[in-house]
């Protein structure tokens, strides 16, 4: 697993604070979304470890309550834009943790995580002209 | 000081025109001068001080850890704790962005005479567009020059010559000759004009676009003390001239339309034009501003990609998200809501849930394992705890009287 030790982490990782919660970006970089869940694998007669991050609505209105789950899942279904209510990223895809960010080794674009921004952008930005911050870019 | 730090300046003095004074201040200042001439300039320099601290504390949280406040927020403290005041923060998001809407229209109105609710569709249109199209330093740059026109009340005060001695006592809390429910409401409105509270969110955003660092920590000290003071200035000298102007005359403003009347003595010809030009400014400034920061807050919240100088292609929710924001607070002004009447309720309603956005914000700002050296010091946190707590009690005594007693 390769993880780089940063100094505001110390050896100990404290899941809650400097894991759960936090900006997850893929290996560009690009912002793509927060770690809503951490699912642990329990192992027969060895202590449990991380097994993946979770992303997603669905994750997040759980922690808030179970019937908000559903009801946002039910949306979900009804809307059919996001295909899985929940993206896991396994604990192996983790190349770094900073005090800013958790980077994964993933294409943003490509995951769950990016269906609505990918829906949005092809659906609702490509139909609203002058789309581009005209040459004001550097 | 080399010349990206005296310009961030103007960052300051964006967020000052912008967040401190609009239409918030143009409402309440002109009303209390009016009403009780300079008596209430107390709850504004109160309010300006404790805005001045919290700016400091957001652009220093800023600069030390290089996030902006949701983005931090939502991390440290986590999603159950932050949902709450992110649905609070929304709301004022939300009423501040209609409140700021109705005042480019209304100055829109009081220049051509056609009907409020007309304007709010052009408005949001235009409003939209400067957003889609501009970066976060064109954003910047253009709203604090034109800004400067709001300096014409501090004109006007000086050339009413009003008398030092009074204005001096009005700094000191006195308790009302008269109407004692309403000189409350105002004080609370006043403070919740100088404290709206999306503002020091919007501050840590604007600085994370504008990439401070830990150098950034004087600067910044400078900002928020010349930013803050200068939209302090001007919200004072429309309390000023509205008392020299207005009450003298026994005109109460009930409208926009009295408030307009204020600059017309010191500037005969120009004065109703001037006071529309003034308005109409601030109000974008601060339109834009809300706008911004509703998408900042959410986009970070769920940690979307987000920034004013990415393509919307490369940010879509963030940019749709400020997009329906700006349509949603346009519906308020198109259905014929007074504008008047919608800033003066979110001023108070500002003042009222600014502890529930406060206290994340003082939390983060005492963790030294986040900000080390920068965490606050004794004098930030009594100063912050002492104010925020002197607001909500005047805010929930006197916002249940003024809903009994003003039916």
């Amino acid at each position: 697993m390769a993880m780089k030790a940063l100094k505001d982490l110390t050896d100990d990782l404290e899941l809650a604070r400097d894991v759960l919660d936090k900006q997850v970006v893929d290996r560009d970089e690009i912002k793509m979304g927060r770690v809503d869940g951490l699912v642990l694998e329990l192992r027969d007669g060895k202590p449990p470890r991380i097994d993946s991050i979770e992303m997603g609505g669905v994750v997040l209105a759980e922690r808030i309550h179970p019937r908000l789950a559903r009801w946002v899942d039910g949306w979900r279904r009804r809307l059919k834009v996001r295909k899985t209510a929940v993206y896991r990223v396994p604990w192996s895809a983790v190349q770094e943790i900073t005090p800013y960010h958790i980077k994964v080794d993933v294409a943003a674009l490509e995951t769950p995580a990016f269906d609505w921004e990918r829906w949005l952008r092809d659906h609702v930005i490509a139909h609203i002209p002058a789309a581009a911050k005209g040459g004001a870019q550097e | 000081m080399n010349m990206k730090k005296a310009a961030t300046l103007a960052l300051g003095i964006l967020t000052s025109v912008g967040g401190f004074f609009d239409v918030g201040n143009i409402a309440t200042s002109t009303q209390a001068g009016a009403v009780y001439r300079l008596q209430l300039l107390w709850p504004l320099v109160f309010g300006t001080v404790l805005m001045i601290f919290l700016v400091e504390m957001s652009g220093r949280f800023a600069a030390a850890t290089r996030q902006a406040l949701p983005d931090a927020i939502r991390t440290h403290l986590g999603f159950t704790a932050w949902l709450f005041p992110f649905i609070i923060l929304s709301l004022v998001h939300f009423l501040v962005l209609g409140a700021e809407i109705g005042g480019i229209c209304f100055a829109l109105h009081l220049i051509t005479g056609l009907p409020v609710p007309f304007w709010a569709l052009p408005v949001s249109v235009l409003l939209w567009l400067f957003l889609w199209r501009s970066t976060f330093g064109a954003i910047e740059n253009s709203s604090s020059l034109l800004g400067l026109i709001t300096l014409a009340f501090v004109v006007a005060a000086w050339k009413h010559h009003p008398p030092v001695g009074q204005i001096l006592a009005g700094v000191v809390p006195t308790l009302p000759h008269h109407d004692p429910t309403r000189y409350w409401f105002m004080a609370v409105s006043l403070i919740g004009a100088a404290i709206t509270p999306y503002v020091f969110y919007f501050y840590s955003s604007g600085a994370v676009e504008d990439e401070w660092d830990e150098s950034y920590v004087g600067v910044n000290r400078a900002v928020s003390v010349i930013g803050m003071g200068f939209g302090s200035v001007i919200a004072l000298a429309a309390i000023v001239v509205s008392a020299v102007v207005l009450a003298p005359r026994g005109i109460q403003v009930d409208d926009y339309h009295q408030a307009a009347l204020v600059l017309t003595e010191a500037f005969p010809f120009w004065g109703f034009v001037l006071f529309a030009a003034a308005m109409g400014i601030a109000c974008l400034g601060a339109a834009v501003e809300v706008s911004l920061s509703m998408a900042y807050t959410t986009a970070q919240t769920f940690g979307w990609n987000w920034g004013e100088n990415l393509d919307p292609r490369e940010d879509a929710r963030f940019s749709l998200t400020y997009t329906g924001a700006i349509l949603a607070s346009a519906l308020l002004i198109l259905f014929g809501v007074d504008p008047l009447k919608l800033t003066l309720l979110t001023m108070a309603v500002n003042a009222a849930v600014l502890p529930f956005i406060a206290i994340p914000f003082l939390l983060l700002m005492n963790d030294r394992k986040l900000l080390g050296e920068h965490a606050n010091g004794w004098l930030s946190n009594t100063v912050t705890v002492v104010t925020l707590a002197l607001a909500l009690v005047l805010a929930v005594v006197s916002i249940p009287l003024m809903i009994v007693g003003g039916s």
